[in-house]
């Protein structure tokens, strides 16, 4: 509120606003800035051009190796991808093949298996047949020598005199009859 | 021994026999000897043990069939044991008797019986032989119990079995 009050107040007894220098001192001023500019161009610029420049290259610098190493790391990156895509490959190969070699194992064992089994239920039949055919055999043995045994006997015990007698009489009949 | 050697012997004993005009009782005499030898395992070891001397088991064979049979029998059978030959006696027999059969112009008709044929049902049964073979046979019967009942007859190779023995074989082996 001051300040503005000082900026509006108007003194009569000076020749121009306080505020504002005077035309001498604003010539000389410019001259003065102009050198000062003058020079700073002339020696500070290039100083400011050469460290700007300095630093763009070390960024622009950075900036490449950054780049390079974003590649590399890229190219790192596939190369780690194709390897795993590699793996992931002989993976699915390897999986693939022990799968074929256990299915076509599991077909020949299980051919095998029911061959073996058929074989064995073959032998088994046949050795069980064979079983019952030699008990039969000598059961039947057995009873054919019991009863040629008994017919012996009985046949024995029947040829008294008479009955060899009559045998013999019955040969010669038979053999005097036979043309 | 030797084949030639048992029909050496058999000639041999042929030739005496029908010397002394007797072949048809000698080798029906031998016949049934050498049966009697093959039967026998007792006869036969004692006539053809060579630690015997010879003369003891001619006295044997003396003993034996010295009173049923005819002198020339009795002497050509001492002959054979003497010789040492008693093992072959009944090979030597065989040819005996079939030698003799063919001076007669028989075959041999060797007829086994469990028990003995009488001279009439022997005479039957060669007639029956001849009438079923057409040819003319010298009988020969021998007793075998083993036959058990029946008659067994072998012509030349003929076998005519009536036997209780191979009915009781055919019945077994049906079993």
């Amino acid at each position: 509120m001051r300040l503005i009050q000082l900026i509006a107040v108007e003194d009569p007894s000076q020749t121009h606003h306080w505020l504002f220098p005077e035309t001498a001192e604003i010539i000389y001023g410019g001259i003065s800035s102009l050198i000062i500019f003058a020079a700073i161009y002339k020696f500070g610029l290039p100083a400011a051009k050469k460290a700007l420049n300095a630093r763009t290259e070390r960024i622009q610098k950075e900036l490449d190796g950054a780049s390079n190493a974003l590649s590399q790391a890229t190219q790192e990156a596939s190369n780690i991808r194709a390897a795993i895509g590699d793996i992931a490959g002989e993976r699915s190969r390897l999986v693939a093949e022990a799968d074929q070699q256990a299915a076509t194992m599991l077909t020949e064992g299980r051919a095998r298996i029911t061959a073996e089994v058929a074989d064995l239920e073959a032998r088994g039949d046949a050795e069980i047949a064979a079983s019952r055919s030699r008990s039969s055999d000598e059961l039947r043995g057995e009873i054919s020598l019991l009863a040629s045994q008994a017919a012996q006997r009985a046949v024995s015990a029947s040829l008294n005199a008479s009955a060899q007698q009559e045998l013999i009489e019955n040969f010669i009949n038979s053999v005097g009859a036979a043309r | 021994m030797s084949e030639s050697r048992i029909e050496g012997y058999a000639r041999a004993l042929v030739e005496i026999a029908e010397a002394e005009g007797n072949l048809a009782v000698v080798e029906n005499e031998l016949f049934r000897l050498a049966r009697a030898l093959e039967q026998s395992e007792n006869l036969r070891s004692t006539l053809t043990d060579e630690s015997i001397p010879a003369a003891r088991r001619q006295a044997v064979v003396e003993a034996l069939i010295g009173g049923t049979a005819t002198n020339t029998t009795t002497q050509l059978v001492g002959l054979v044991i003497g010789a040492g030959r008693g093992r072959d006696l009944p090979a030597i027999v065989d040819k005996v008797v079939k030698r003799a059969s063919s001076a007669q112009n028989k075959d041999l008709a060797e007829v086994r019986t469990a028990v003995a044929l009488t001279p009439e049902q022997e005479s039957r049964l060669a007639a029956a032989l001849e009438k079923a073979t057409g040819k003319k046979v010298n009988l020969k019967v021998v007793v075998d119990p083993s036959v058990l009942g029946g008659v067994v007859a072998t012509v030349g190779d003929s076998v005519i079995d009536g036997s209780v023995r191979t009915r009781l074989d055919q019945v077994k082996s049906r079993l």
